[in-house]
């Protein structure tokens, strides 16, 4: 069956402090299709952080990187932002986005 | 679930898990003031055998052996047990207080194995440092067929428990980064205090 080609995946990630952001992001990066991976930490608590983190690549698995994060001990709170397809496509500016 | 300590395929892997969980849960760090704490216990332990035997007028060196090895093996158990336990006891708290806030189980992460392969590492240093101090200091008694000299056994004992008390200053010298030196003093101050108390209260 075709899976569809899921191609950019944003998170948004209740994460404990250790292990940091360096080591979580460079072990995304070796997941299978990813391209390229962004983490932003927007709060900061005692023992955890909250974090955004954005994968994009080809052929994306959201379950290998769901476990990624649940392993390293990371909640995912809500996934704010998917695209596929052969290619990405951005979220378009329609007339409720006015100010 | 299966709560596996380890999980690994090749040694590599194995080690860069171990690094990993260090990284996580700071196991050197922790292991290094246990290591430390607990040596520094097995040779003054030592020197007071030694002093009391030396004072009761022993001169048949298998017993101060025996009775040392008899106490580095009850130092020895006592820091496998004592460690085991409060470790044990703090890094529950430690994961409960992180399932707190992060509202998931984290005994099946790298966090939780982490936390578990901590506590075995630490138990084993703190297990064998006092042993190893005791051991160390209890050398010259073993060679005690060389040295043929009861008294000069029991000096040279003495000697090497200093030696240890000031290598171990220079290890938490090297720990701290600065004033080598200092630490190592310090230490043997302790060797010297202990000698010097059990001979006052012990002269005749």
């Amino acid at each position: 069956m075709d899976m569809g080609n899921l191609r950019r995946i944003v998170l948004d990630v209740l994460k404990p402090l250790e292990p940091n952001i360096v080591d979580l992001v460079r072990k995304i990066s070796t997941l299978r299709g990813v391209e390229g991976v962004n983490i932003t930490i927007y709060e900061i608590d005692h023992h955890v952080e909250n974090a955004k983190i954005t994968v994009e690549g080809n052929e994306l698995s959201y379950q290998e990187l769901s476990d990624l994060i649940v392993e390293n001990g990371g909640a995912i709170h809500s996934i704010d932002e998917v695209a596929a397809g052969k290619s990405i496509i951005e979220e378009v500016a329609t007339h409720q986005d006015r100010a | 679930m299966k709560k596996n300590l380890i999980r690994w395929s090749s040694i590599p892997e194995f080690l860069a898990e171990i690094q990993n969980y260090n990284k996580i849960v700071g196991i050197a760090e922790i292991a290094r003031r246990y290591f430390a704490m607990n040596a520094f216990d097995g040779v003054l332990t030592t020197i007071g055998v030694l002093a009391g035997n030396y004072l009761a007028g022993v001169r048949d060196l298998s017993i101060p052996i025996r009775t040392g090895i008899a106490t580095s093996i009850a130092m020895g158990i006592s820091g496998l047990w004592g460690a085991y336990l409060t470790e044990t006891a703090e890094r529950e708290r430690e994961l409960l207080e992180l399932e707190k806030v992060s509202l998931i189980d984290q005994s099946d992460t790298s966090i939780g194995r982490a936390s578990r392969f901590a506590v075995i590492v630490v138990s084993i240093v703190d297990g064998l440092a006092p042993a190893l101090g005791a051991m160390i200091v209890l050398i010259p008694l073993f060679l005690d067929s060389l040295i043929r000299n009861p008294v000069l056994s029991y000096v040279l004992s003495g000697g090497t428990a200093l030696l240890s008390l000031f290598g171990l200053g220079l290890f938490l010298g090297k720990v701290s980064e600065k004033n080598l030196i200092g630490y190592g003093v310090k230490t043997l101050l302790a060797g010297i205090v202990a000698i010097a108390i059990n001979f006052l209260l012990g002269a005749e």
